[in-house]
Formats: C-alpha cells, sequence, structure tokens
C-alpha cells in the first residue's frame, strides 16, 4: 500500500497527470494513508493561487471559469480546475456536468480540470477539496480555480478556502442582488456580472456598489465589480487581471491566512478526535450498550455522552 | 473508517451524432445507483474524451453512439487510449448496434454493449461486478 | 337549460349510486384500492360547446380535422386498382427519405430508383457533417461523412444531386424535401440557385426544408449557432422564401422529434407550439403579415406512443391549440394559416419498437396506424418492424408496413369516419386535459421569455432529460410494461425470429470511400473556383452578419452560387453568430 502512494507521489513530482489523478481519487476517498501521503505532498505546496468562483445557478459559472483558465493559460500560467457539484443526499451518486461547459479547454495542455462531488460530508468537503488543492499545487498548478454553486453552507465554506473569491451574477434576476445569498457578501474579493451582454447588468451593478457603500462588514479594499461576457468573451482580460492583482492590503492576507490555517487544523482534529473516539466506542460495545440504555429508558443521551466522555478521558 | 469507494463514470458522445437520450438516461441512472457520473456533452472528439477520462480518473467509459459510426469511432477511443497508456480504463458502448458489430467491438476491448431495452440496473450490475473492488 | 339541469341532475344520482353499488362493490370483490379502468358519462363533457370546441371537419377550431377527407382519400379506390404505389405510412415508395455517399452515389442511386419506377422529388437526408455545418474536410468529418445521408460541401455537389431531374422530373414539377436544419439557409439557397440557372422561375418551386432548428437544440443536437442567431436565420429563410419561393414549404416542425427526445406528451406538444410561436414572432419581425407565411408552415408528424387513446386526443388538441393561437394570439385571418399541416397525423415513435421479438413492431404500428386514421390522418402504420434492429429497413419490413396501412384503410375503413370519437364523453375530456395542461406548460415558458429563452436557460433540454428518465424508471420498475422487455420474457415464450433481407441500395465501399472522393472534389473546387470573389464575398457575409437587420439570403445565394464552400459560409456566420454552448443537465 504504501509503496503504490509512494509511486504516485513520485509521479505527481515528475508531472504525470495520471498519477496526479489517481492520487486525488485515493486522497478524495481517504484510503488508508491518505493523512500520510498528504504530509508527503505538503512541503511540495504553497506555490500556487487559489481563486473561488460561486454564484447562484445559472449564473455562467462554468463557462466564466473556462474562459478564465484560458487567458491564464494564454499569459503561460498553468491552470487547475476544481469543479464541484452536489451528491445526491439520497443515492450519494452525483451527476458531475461542469465539465461540459468547458469542452473548450479539455485539451489545452495547461489546464487540468477535476470534477468533485460533495458527497455528503458535512465539513469533510472543505478539507477534501483543501486536499486536491494541495495535489494540484505540487503538481506545479500555479494557479487553482474552484468553483461551486453558492448555494449551501458546504459550498461557501469551500470557496474560503480560496485566497481569493469572486461571486458572479447575473442581469435580470429579478431584484438585482436578490440572488445572492446571505453569507456570500463577507466573503467576496470581486464581484463579476456575467451576461452583461444582457439589459440591465448597469442595474445590478448600481445594487451591488449601493449594498457595497452600505455594508460594515468591508473594511479596507473595496471589492471592485467587473461585467463580462463568458459566451462573447468579453471582459475576461481585465476580469483575469484583477484576479491576479495583489491585494494592497497584507496585512489584511495575512489574518485571513491565520483564520484558514486555524480552521483547517481545527477541523482536522475534530475529525480526528470524532473518528478515534467512535471507533473506541463502537469496538468496545458501549455504543451499543448506551444506545440499550436509553431505548430502555433507565439513560439518556446527555447523562450517556457525559459518561462515556469522562470513561475516555480515564482510559 | 474508509469510504466506500465510489465509482466514477464519464459519459460520452463521440463524434457528431446528437441524439442525447441514451446518454441522459444512462447518467441519471447510473447517479441513482450511487455512482458519480462526469457528462461532458455532445460532439466530443476522440482526444477530448480520452482527456476527461484520464484527468477525471474514472473507472469507466460509456460511450453512446447511435449514427451507425459506432465502430469506427469506438475503435479512434480505443486507440487514443492505448496512445495515452491508459488501456486499463473500462470502456462500454451504447446505442442501436446490430450483433455483429458488438462482437467487433468486443475484440477491440470493449468489455460490454448495451442496446436498447436495457434495464439500466443491467447497466450500473455489469459496472459493480466488473470493476475490481479495492 | 332548466330541462338540461334535471337530465344532468338525473346523470348525477344515477352515477353516484353506480358508483357507490355496482364500481365499488366490483373493486371490492377483487381487492382493490380503486378501478383499474374509468368511465365517462356527459359529466365529463358539461362544458363542451360542439361549435365552439370541436366544430365540423375543415372549420375552425379545426379538432374534427383539417379537412372533410384528404387529397388522398378521393383517389384510394383507384389508387388500389392501379396498383400505385404512394409513400402511405413513411419510408416506402417514391421518394424514399434517403441519401448516402457522395453526391455522385446518391445521384446514381436516385436513376437506378427511377428506373424502378420510384419517381419523385428527391427526399434529402444529409450526412451529419453537413448537418452541422462542416465541410468533408473538417476534422469533425472524419469518419462520418456520407454515413448518415449524403454529403454535401458545395452547389456543385447540390446540382450533381439534380442532374436525374430534368423534363417530366424537372425541379419544377417534383418536389423536394430537406431534412436540414443549422445550414437550412444556404441548402435553400442552393435550391433556389440551382433553379435560377436552369431558367426555372423560383416561384413554382415545390418542396420542404426541415428548417426547423429550435427542436434541434432540444431533440436532435445538430445546431450550430446560438437560438436568438439561429431564429434570425430562420426570418432570413422565412421573408425569402415568401418573396421568391412562395410554393415552397417553409418549415416542417417536428413534434415527433421532441418526443423521442424523451418528452412526455404534453412537453412535446407545449415545447412544439412555443417553437412554433418564435416561429411565427420571426416571420411577423421580419416584417411578413402572418396570412402571408403562416400557410406556408408544416409540421412533421407529431405523436410517438403506444397509447393510442391519448394520441387521437393529442392530435385533437394540437389542431384546436394551433388554430386559436393563429387566430387569437397571431391574429391570422386566412384558415390556411390555422391549419397543423402533417403528413400523417399520430403514429407510435421508433422508440416504441423493440429489439426483443421484433415482428412484434409491426402490431405496435398497426396501433399508431389506428391513431392516426382515427385522428384525421392517413392510418400509416409506422416504422417497419426491423427499425430498432440496425439502420436501414429490410424490402420485407417496408412491405409488411405498406400492406399493414392498406389493410387499414381498404379492409378496416377507418378512414371512412372523420373524427370518429367526437362527442365521445371520454375523448372529449381527454382532449380538453391535454390541452388544459399544454396550455400551462406554454405558458411557463412564455413566461420565461419564450422558447429561445427556454432553451437558453436549458430549461426544455431538463425537462425532457427527466422525462425519459422517468419513462424508463418506469419501465424498470414494471410500472409501465413492454411485451418482450420487461415482462412476458420466460420460458414459455417462443422469441420469434425473422427474415430481413436489407435492401442493398446503399454499397458499403461507396460509403467507405466516400470521405476520400468527397474531400477530392472539394479541394479541386477550391482550386479552381474564383478565390478572390469568394473573399471579396465571405467578407461581405460577414459585414451584413453583424447587422441584425440585414436578410443574409442574397448573400448566401452569392456565396453558393461562386462556389463558396457550406462549411466557409457557416465559419463565417460561427464567428460573428458564436456557436451554441449546451446548458448543464
Amino acid at each position: 500500500m504504501k509503496n503504490s502512494w509512494d509511486k504516485l507521489i513520485q509521479g505527481v513530482r515528475k508531472k504525470d497527470i495520471r498519477a496526479m489523478a489517481r492520487l486525488i481519487t485515493r486522497v478524495e476517498n481517504r484510503e488508508d494513508g491518505w493523512k500520510t501521503a498528504m504530509t508527503e505532498i505538503y512541503p511540495l505546496t504553497g506555490k500556487a493561487r487559489v481563486f473561488g468562483i460561486t454564484g447562484s445557478p445559472g449564473a455562467g459559472k462554468s463557462t466564466l471559469t473556462s474562459e478564465i483558465a484560458k487567458e491564464l493559460a494564454d499569459r503561460g500560467h498553468t491552470v487547475g480546475i476544481i469543479a464541484v457539484d452536489p451528491s445526491s443526499p439520497f443515492s450519494g451518486g452525483a451527476l458531475l456536468g461542469d465539465r461540459l461547459r468547458m469542452q473548450q479547454i479539455f485539451t489545452v495542455k495547461e489546464i487540468y480540470i477535476r470534477s468533485m462531488a460533495t458527497r455528503g460530508m458535512l465539513g469533510g468537503l472543505c478539507q477534501a477539496a483543501r486536499d486536491v488543492i494541495r495535489i494540484m499545487d505540487a503538481f506545479g498548478k500555479d494557479v487553482i480555480l474552484i468553483e461551486t454553486v453558492g448555494v449551501g453552507q458546504d459550498e461557501i465554506e469551500i470557496v474560503k478556502t480560496a485566497d481569493r473569491v469572486m461571486v458572479v451574477c447575473i442581469p435580470g434576476m429579478g431584484d438585482g442582488i436578490q440572488a445572492i445569498k446571505a453569507g456570500v457578501m463577507e466573503i467576496a474579493d470581486l464581484y463579476v456580472i456575467n451576461k452583461a451582454d444582457k439589459p440591465g447588468a448597469d442595474e445590478v451593478e448600481a445594487d451591488i456598489q449601493a449594498m457595497l457603500s452600505l455594508s460594515s462588514d468591508v473594511e479596507g479594499d473595496v471589492p471592485p465589480v467587473l461585467q463580462t461576457s463568458a459566451l462573447k468573451k468579453q471582459g475576461i482580460q481585465q476580469l483575469v487581471s484583477a484576479l491576479l492583482e495583489n491585494p494592497s492590503d497584507t496585512q489584511k492576507q495575512k489574518v485571513k491566512e491565520e483564520i484558514r490555517i486555524r480552521e483547517e487544523i481545527l477541523s482536522l482534529m475534530e475529525r480526528e478526535v470524532f473518528r478515534q473516539v467512535r471507533s473506541v466506542w463502537e469496538n468496545d460495545g458501549s455504543l451499543q450498550d448506551s444506545v440499550s440504555q436509553v431505548m430502555q429508558k433507565t439513560s439518556d443521551p446527555y447523562t450517556i455522552v457525559k459518561q462515556m466522555l469522562l470513561n475516555h478521558k480515564n482510559r | 473508517m474508509n469510504q466506500k469507494r465510489k465509482i466514477r463514470v464519464l459519459v460520452a458522445k463521440p463524434g457528431l451524432d446528437g441524439h442525447e437520450r441514451g446518454a441522459h438516461v444512462v447518467a441519471y441512472g447510473l447517479r441513482d445507483a450511487g455512482f458519480e457520473v462526469i457528462y461532458t456533452g455532445l460532439r466530443q472528439t476522440t482526444e477530448q474524451i480520452v482527456n476527461a477520462a484520464i484527468q477525471e480518473d474514472v473507472d469507466v467509459i460509456g460511450l453512446s453512439i447511435l449514427s451507425g459510426a459506432h465502430v469506427s469511432l469506438t475503435r479512434k477511443v480505443m486507440d487514443e487510449l492505448k496512445n495515452q497508456k491508459a488501456g486499463d480504463i473500462m470502456v462500454i458502448v451504447g446505442g442501436i448496434v446490430p450483433d455483429e458489430d458488438i462482437m467487433e467491438l468486443k475484440e477491440m476491448g470493449v468489455r460490454e454493449v448495451f442496446t436498447a431495452g436495457t434495464p439500466i440496473s443491467a447497466i450500473s450490475g455489469f459496472i459493480e461486478s466488473a470493476i475490481p473492488a479495492d | 337549460m332548466a330541462e338540461d339541469n334535471d337530465y344532468l341532475e338525473k346523470i348525477k344520482t344515477q352515477q353516484k349510486e353506480w358508483e357507490e353499488n355496482v364500481l365499488q362493490k366490483r373493486v371490492k370483490r377483487f381487492n382493490l384500492k380503486e378501478s383499474p379502468t374509468k368511465f365517462y358519462s356527459p359529466l365529463s363533457t358539461i362544458k363542451n360547446d360542439f361549435c365552439e370546441k370541436i366544430g365540423f371537419p375543415g372549420q375552425y377550431p379545426y379538432t374534427a380535422g383539417n379537412n372533410p377527407f384528404d387529397f388522398w382519400r378521393a383517389y384510394a379506390g383507384d389508387a388500389a386498382k392501379m396498383g400505385y404505389r404512394p409513400d402511405w405510412g413513411g419510408a416506402g415508395g417514391v421518394g424514399k427519405y434517403g441519401g448516402f455517399g457522395t453526391a455522385e452515389d446518391y445521384r446514381d442511386y436516385l436513376i437506378r430508383m427511377h428506373s424502378m419506377g420510384r419517381t419523385g422529388g428527391p427526399n434529402m437526408a444529409f450526412d451529419l457533417v453537413t448537418q452541422c455545418g462542416y465541410d468533408s474536410d473538417s476534422p469533425f468529418a472524419e469518419g462520418e461523412v456520407g454515413r448518415v445521408g449524403v454529403a454535401i460541401d458545395t452547389f456543385r455537389d447540390f446540382a450533381t444531386i439534380y442532374e436525374p431531374y430534368t423534363g417530366g422530373l424537372e425541379i419544377d414539377k417534383v418536389p423536394s424535401n430537406f431534412t436540414i436544419n443549422a445550414p437550412a439557409a444556404v441548402i435553400i439557397a442552393m435550391y433556389a440557385v440551382l433553379a435560377d440557372k436552369r431558367g426555372i422561375p423560383l416561384k413554382k418551386l415545390k418542396g420542404t426544408p426541415q428548417n426547423d432548428i429550435l427542436k434541434e437544440f432540444i431533440a436532435r443536437g445538430t445546431y450550430i449557432f446560438p437560438p436568438n442567431q439561429s431564429l434570425r436565420l430562420f426570418r432570413d429563410t422565412c421573408v425569402f422564401c415568401t418573396q421568391f419561393l412562395p410554393e415552397l414549404n417553409i418549415n416542417s416542425m417536428g413534434g415527433y422529434h421532441i418526443r423521442e427526445a424523451g418528452a412526455s406528451r404534453v412537453q412535446d406538444l407545449a415545447f412544439s407550439m412555443a417553437n412554433a410561436a418564435a416561429y411565427l414572432q420571426a416571420g411577423i419581425d421580419g416584417g411578413l403579415a402572418v396570412d402571408l407565411f403562416a400557410p406556408k408552415f408544416t409540421f412533421n408528424a407529431f405523436g410517438g406512443s403506444m397509447e393510442i387513446y391519448q394520441e387521437i386526443a393529442f392530435q385533437r388538441a394540437a389542431r384546436r391549440i394551433y388554430a386559436r393561437m393563429l387566430k387569437e394570439r397571431f391574429h391570422a385571418k386566412n384558415p390556411r394559416s390555422m391549419l397543423i399541416r402533417q403528413p400523417i397525423t399520430a403514429h407510435i415513435g421508433c422508440s416504441s419498437t423493440t429489439l426483443q421479438r421484433p415482428l412484434n413492431n409491426l402490431t405496435r404500428a398497426v396501433v399508431g396506424g389506428m391513431a392516426a386514421g382515427m385522428s384525421g390522418g392517413m392510418p400509416g402504420a409506422f416504422p417497419p418492424f426491423d427499425e430498432p434492429m440496425g439502420l436501414g429497413h429490410s424490402q420485407e419490413a417496408v412491405q409488411l408496413q405498406l400492406d399493414a396501412t392498406r389493410i387499414l384503410i381498404y379492409e378496416a375503413k377507418v378512414s371512412d369516419v372523420n373524427d370518429p370519437w367526437a362527442g365521445s364523453y371520454f375523448m372529449e375530456s381527454l382532449t380538453d386535459e391535454i390541452e388544459e395542461q399544454t396550455m400551462a406548460e406554454m405558458e411557463k415558458v412564455e413566461n420565461m421569455g419564450g422558447a429561445v429563452a427556454a432553451i437558453e436557460n436549458g430549461y426544455m433540454q431538463k425537462a425532457i432529460a427527466k422525462s425519459a428518465y422517468q419513462k424508463q424508471r418506469k419501465i424498470d420498475k414494471q410500472e409501465e410494461f413492454v411485451i418482450g422487455v420487461n415482462c412476458y420474457t420466460g420460458q414459455n415464450e417462443i422469441h420469434v425470429k425473422v427474415n430481413r433481407e436489407v435492401e442493398a441500395s446503399y454499397d458499403p465501399a461507396l460509403m467507405k470511400s466516400a470521405e476520400k472522393r468527397q474531400k477530392e472534389k472539394l479541394s479541386r473546387v477550391k482550386r479552381e473556383r474564383d478565390n478572390t470573389t469568394v473573399r471579396s464575398l465571405l467578407s461581405t457575409l460577414r459585414q451584413h452578419a453583424e447587422d441584425e437587420a440585414v436578410n443574409l439570403m442574397p448573400d448566401i445565394c452569392k456565396c453558393v452560387e461562386n462556389d463558396v464552400s457550406l462549411q466557409e459560409i457557416c465559419d463565417v456566420l460561427r464567428d460573428v453568430f458564436g456557436e451554441f454552448q449546451q446548458a448543464k443537465l
């Protein structure tokens, strides 16, 4: 097992796309040894810049992502794309369709596209996304785009793993920025009004500007608002330039990074502690006993948890 | 705590044939069978299909062809897979395929051919049994 | 009215009594939750005003049919005595839908058909390369040239096909059909240029281009440009045909393809009507009065299921909806504008046929023929039973298909009564139901901004894909039964085999070499033609394409006349219009 992990990591170092693809699969599947593998990948990372792209369904995110990637490749960057789609809560399967809108970049050598399903992992998706970003980073992708539908909390969490986040909206979706969900506002470093060739783009822009000027959440750099038409390939160059521009407020960036690292450690810890505790409880039968106790009404879940934690500490 | 391995399938339509019904039904059906399905849309070139399969690290490529050009289009995909050292990825074909062509497709390495009227469970069942659980 | 009320009250009382004492008793006896069958009484059709909702055949709202009787009924007896083989019910006699290989291959095939007495205009199928706006030397063409139809790169190819069409078969005497959509403007231009070169007045040209691009986005997939720009090209052909080729039908809209793509009956009808509305509006936006061009709109057959009652009601509802839409929304005055003109009415779908025990498909086709015959059409038993066995019908299957249609006409006399279901409590109620559901779905589409918007945002495509999946699930779960497929497949069944001699009309060797020959021809044309003129024509085309107000047909005609290739024309338009990007599922 160890051997094959090593082989894949070697492959990533040698820029073997199949090795990267396979490594992503195995890490995403959380196969035994994935943490060790990521420990080996980690030192190879840190060079890539990560951009999150989110917005409501139908905003043209995939097409926009595709155009951004192409522009980046034209400027000499090597690009990784993570396209996230939801898993079915019923079957656990997923229909990953973002690639459909990226046909034009399927065969661009500098671009690697990976579709990822949310797999119903509450919070777990964020870590998986971080891992995939790192593998791409280790491979040598210097810009990584992560695209998600900005509807669920999970998706919002994912794009927060990015260095900069752009929120995509379109004209004519009812009342201007209604489509932008609460919670997305705070994470936007950049607003894009896509499909700006349609009537109403200026109104949406005015709405966003008005909202920004009212918002107390926005300190320092005011997020720029750009208009694009991904289909007509308009405004893409300006958007990419804006994305690549280094944020002037380095202090703010530092704070952001600190928060990100803290969050990652905590979330990894949370899962690890839970995993360990659970496996002990399951293996020694105490979990089943507790369930029986509650069923027989000799105890209640609150007391059980308190007791089991105490026992766990004393072990 | 290992998660059950997810099977990933690429559903692809090579060539210019635009009949998507079969591809759509299979894509939805395999999703509901618990697979992760990547659908790449119409008019895919051989290179696009093989690149997508490799990047997505899929276990299976399902080609849907209804134009009668299944033999030549499938051969191109099989050749390109070998060319890119990805000949180990399983390929299955769906469409209107006469019996004599099924033989020919299997000879070039296609694992199974599903013609009209195949229940989706037959396709998902076949994939599950043909993919080694590791 | 009081008497009417008494009458209805009486029925109501009796129905209640029947439900409680007769129906429920039986339902209980068989241990069921509800009755597996339905019965309709006058209460189901209370709202119906005969004149308003049904009318006489050939009168508004055309529920009972377009005509008191169709033209073929007038000659049916004579045709039988003479052994005349009209193309009744699909892929059969004259003008067989076809095309393969190079223009030369197809021309030679047509000559052979003519020598067999199968005269009539060509009913052209084009290869996918042509349908998608590419030439035979495009990388996309590899392996596809001349496969599912004939390859057309330049006007010279088109002219070659028509070589045998002179004298009694001159193009002003026989109609031509072109199954072409995205590049329909180019093919129509070729037809016009051909007539011009032969000195035939354009106004005498007959025929039908499919020219139904909107359904390509949702059903067949051979689109090129985005929907809006495609509709602009449609507008240009519509205006051009109305002005110069008034005998030519403008389009042949396809509900059938939409159903085959998986749409439900209601989606099929609603989307077809929404598409038709978009075409009508395009013609009006082109400056035409509706009655000037709407009479030249046609429909490819609607239909596509085995549910005979539903398909009959569907046809009746379709005629009524279309007539009302033309009259009320588009203010048409000419009755011909209000007709759904289609070659046959109902039929089963190719997707209704099964590979298992294929002779059963003949039975299925007969059911479709019955539905057609009872809904104002020729009882065409479409398709031939070997439809699902691979591309190409055998002579045996075609013979049986034709015979089945004849048996329905001559022996069963299905076509002796117009709208035989008119007034049936059940059929009127079902027709109303389909109409209501369709109007609701159409309203949904209209609220999105119409057909173009509902294609751009992927609504129609998604709805159809979901419906197709639901159908498959029902079959998989045995909620719907398909004989020999998901039931009656046991050991006691005999898997009847059939003899099948596929007509060797298309020489496989020719098919194989078509690509090479077609490419050689194209490169010769590109060498021989006046390339300075070509460049200047294409640059004018580009300029004019950028101006939405300009009708591109004159430019396309000039291009065609000067051997500019189909792809060269389409490429310029691709550049200006962009290409359609599929919506996510």
